[in-house]
């Protein structure tokens, strides 16, 4: 039984090869050439005892350097995850990559799973319940969303493959104690509000949000691994758009060169107001402001389509699976942020100046 | 502030008008002309080089003084943001040389003997409604007293940038009168926000915390008068973004077809008196009724918000 990860040296990619260290791993991953390749190796040398191969989804043929024979599963971890990717990169690196993985896996005769790693906000725009189940377009807020959505659809349609879709939330630490592993719109976000440069909360504070640990999603996708093809939504139990923010400011509040500024809590504003200040803002030279915003915009409109995402097969799957105190992990990941990251560059930037 | 009236609006602009590519190119803008104009500001008011914020502050009163509005004056009022004047190079021997006493040079030069003179300039843009209420504070506390003149001025100086917290500035000064008989508008509160925790905050910083903090004083200033902010009938605003208070607005639930500051383009932002051309604006424009309520909403650094709230009585 041989895995096949690509995307192997990504965030989830390298936490997924961890935990299936001892198994039979092929990593793929993206290089530029021979000394990126080099580096990666010795990089994920430190993570598994796997062979690392270069795999560009880009090319023609991405695969060349990987016996389809034998191959039992593929887990699809390569993607651009930003959301404020273009169109014409997410449909190349998602979409038309993922057709590529789906030519690759019709080779694998021996192929017992292909595993997408999409997105719970592959569900678009829609709003209230959404199912373990095949999404039509309810249209997207930005083209990453749809990509993943596309992506899910090239391999689930036309039917043929034993393809899983797991569906995933947002990270925002490494596990409980909040240890921050990598920033996302989340971390940008709240980046904002601690140094005073945005005061408007876009969304309705109502809202749900899916935000989870690196480790949850990483023993979910092992989980699943095991589990009949299908849809999966990792999703750990909520917390609201409003809570979170409390949640954050309870944590602000308690470093003092926060307090000392005296900032306010942001106040909730409609879709059009925010987006005119992020447009106004683009146009403000060069400061901080404009790149914070630039990965927290094009996500924000999701804020304002609260999504209530079911897990029954997920949970029915994964007998392992436990809720996760989601506001317990906004506290964990600020006090993380406050400590390891906000108030080092606040430091580095009084000595600079 | 029961009983106190205000009137008198006067206000004084730089001689020298220019075009915001005009001054883009004598290196007088930090932004991009294109991304200020994008915002609503087109012109501003530059002062001549050997003019100070003294001879704008002169022009303002002078306009109060022609109208024979400025009998009677009991204490004048200053506030600006540049309190330094114009101080010459070189080491200081007596440090009278760093003195500056504007509000007496008026008091002296308009023959108003017998008013007393305070200086604001904590208050950044804002000094000009901290004025009406240290005016009405004056008022309160002296029974004998009947009228107390405003006037807020400020002039960059040569080679300074004319832009602040991404507005277009110009030179210019202001000036009106709080007193106690029935005048254009009657003064009913004065609202001040401070946070020195954001004392030496940033141009983003100061943009950034704009839209809670003007939420937050358009709210309590109006809660200070009985009213929710949809029940103003007017919001006359400091020139800036106009973006900012379309958003604002809708924040507050008030109609922006009743958020007034017509001379953006022409002005941009007079540090403390772009408020006072706005009012005097509405004013003259007739469509101000007697008995409508109007807020003048105003952010400056330090950082500082102050709103006060006039009812229109006309006259």
């Amino acid at each position: 039984m041989t895995t096949l990860i690509t995307g192997a040296d990504g965030y989830l990619g390298q936490r997924i090869a961890a935990a299936l260290r001892g198994e039979d791993l092929i990593l793929a991953v993206r290089c530029a050439d021979e000394t990126e390749l080099d580096r990666k190796r010795a990089r994920l040398a430190r993570v598994a005892d796997a062979p690392v191969v270069p795999v560009d989804l880009r090319d023609a043929d991405p695969f060349a350097h990987v016996d389809p024979r034998q191959i039992t599963r593929i887990v699809h971890a390569a993607a651009v995850i930003r959301f404020d990717v273009s169109h014409d990169t997410a449909s190349r690196v998602n979409v038309a990559g993922t057709a590529r993985v789906r030519e690759f896996a019709h080779r694998c005769d021996r192929l017992d799973q292909l595993m997408l790693l999409s997105t719970l906000y592959s569900a678009g725009r829609r709003r209230g319940e959404v199912r373990e189940t095949r999404h039509d377009d309810a249209g997207f807020v930005n083209h990453y969303e749809w990509s993943k959505w596309a992506a899910e659809e090239c391999l689930l349609d036309p039917p043929g493959l034993p393809v899983t879709v797991a569906r995933l939330p947002t990270v925002i630490a490494e596990d409980t104690t909040g240890a921050v592993g990598q920033y996302n719109a989340f971390h940008h976000t709240m980046r904002l509000y601690h140094s005073g440069l945005l005061t408007l909360l876009p969304g309705d504070p109502a809202t749900p949000l899916s935000l989870a640990t690196a480790e949850f999603t990483v023993d979910a996708v092992t989980a699943l691994l095991t589990a009949p093809p299908g849809i999966y939504q990792v999703c750990p139990g909520p917390v609201t758009l409003g809570t979170a923010i409390d949640t954050a400011f309870a944590v602000f509040e308690q470093d003092p060169s926060f307090l000392r500024r005296m900032l306010p809590r942001p106040i909730p504003c409609d879709r059009a107001s925010f987006h005119d200040m992020a447009q106004a803002a683009q146009r403000l030279r060069g400061g901080p402001l404009q790149p914070a915003l630039a990965s927290v915009t094009p996500f924000a409109e999701q804020l304002y389509l609260p999504k209530h995402f079911r897990t029954d097969r997920l949970r029915a799957a994964w007998h392992g699976y436990r809720a996760q105190n989601a506001t317990a992990l906004v506290e964990a990941a600020c006090t993380d942020l406050i400590e390891r990251s906000f108030r080092v560059t606040e430091d580095r930037s009084a000595t600079a100046t | 502030m029961n009983g106190l009236y205000i009137g008198s609006f006067a206000h004084a602009l730089g001689a020298q008008k220019r075009h915001i590519r005009e001054s883009a190119e004598a290196g007088l803008l930090r932004s991009a002309p294109e991304d200020l104009e994008a915002a609503g500001f087109r012109w501003h008011h530059v002062c001549e080089p050997d003019d100070t914020a003294y001879d704008l502050a002169r022009a303002a009163v002078a306009e109060i003084a022609a109208r024979g509005d400025l009998t009677d004056v009991d204490a004048i009022v200053y506030a600006t943001c540049l309190p330094g004047g114009e101080a010459g190079s070189g080491p200081v021997r007596d440090v009278k040389d760093l003195m500056d006493f504007p509000a007496g040079r008026l008091q002296a030069e308009f023959g108003m003997s017998r008013a007393i003179v305070v200086g604001l300039h904590q208050q950044a843009c804002t000094g000009a409604l901290g004025a009406l209420r240290v005016a009405g504070a004056l008022l309160t506390t002296e029974p004998g007293w009947r009228r107390v003149l405003c006037v807020t001025a400020d002039r960059f100086p040569v080679g300074a940038w004319y832009e602040q917290a991404y507005n277009l500035i110009s030179d210019g000064a202001a000036a009106c009168v709080v007193g106690r008989d029935p005048d254009v508008c009657r003064l009913l509160t004065v609202h001040q926000i401070t946070n020195g925790g954001l004392g030496r905050a940033g141009d983003d910083e100061t943009v950034g915390t704009y839209f809670a903090y003007t939420h937050r004083l358009v709210r309590e200033t109006a809660a200070r008068v009985g009213l929710t902010p949809a029940e103003l009938d007017w919001v006359v605003t400091q020139n800036t973004h106009e973006k900012a208070w379309q958003i604002l607005a809708r924040l507050l639930e008030l109609d922006h077809a009743r958020v007034w500051a017509p001379t953006l383009a022409d002005v941009g932002h007079v540090i403390s008196a772009d408020v006072i051309a706005n009012l005097s604006a509405l004013l003259d424009s007739g469509r101000a009724r007697p008995g409508q309520r109007i807020a003048l909403p105003m952010a400056g650094f330090g950082l500082n918000w102050q709103c006060a709230v006039l009812e229109v009585v006309g006259r």
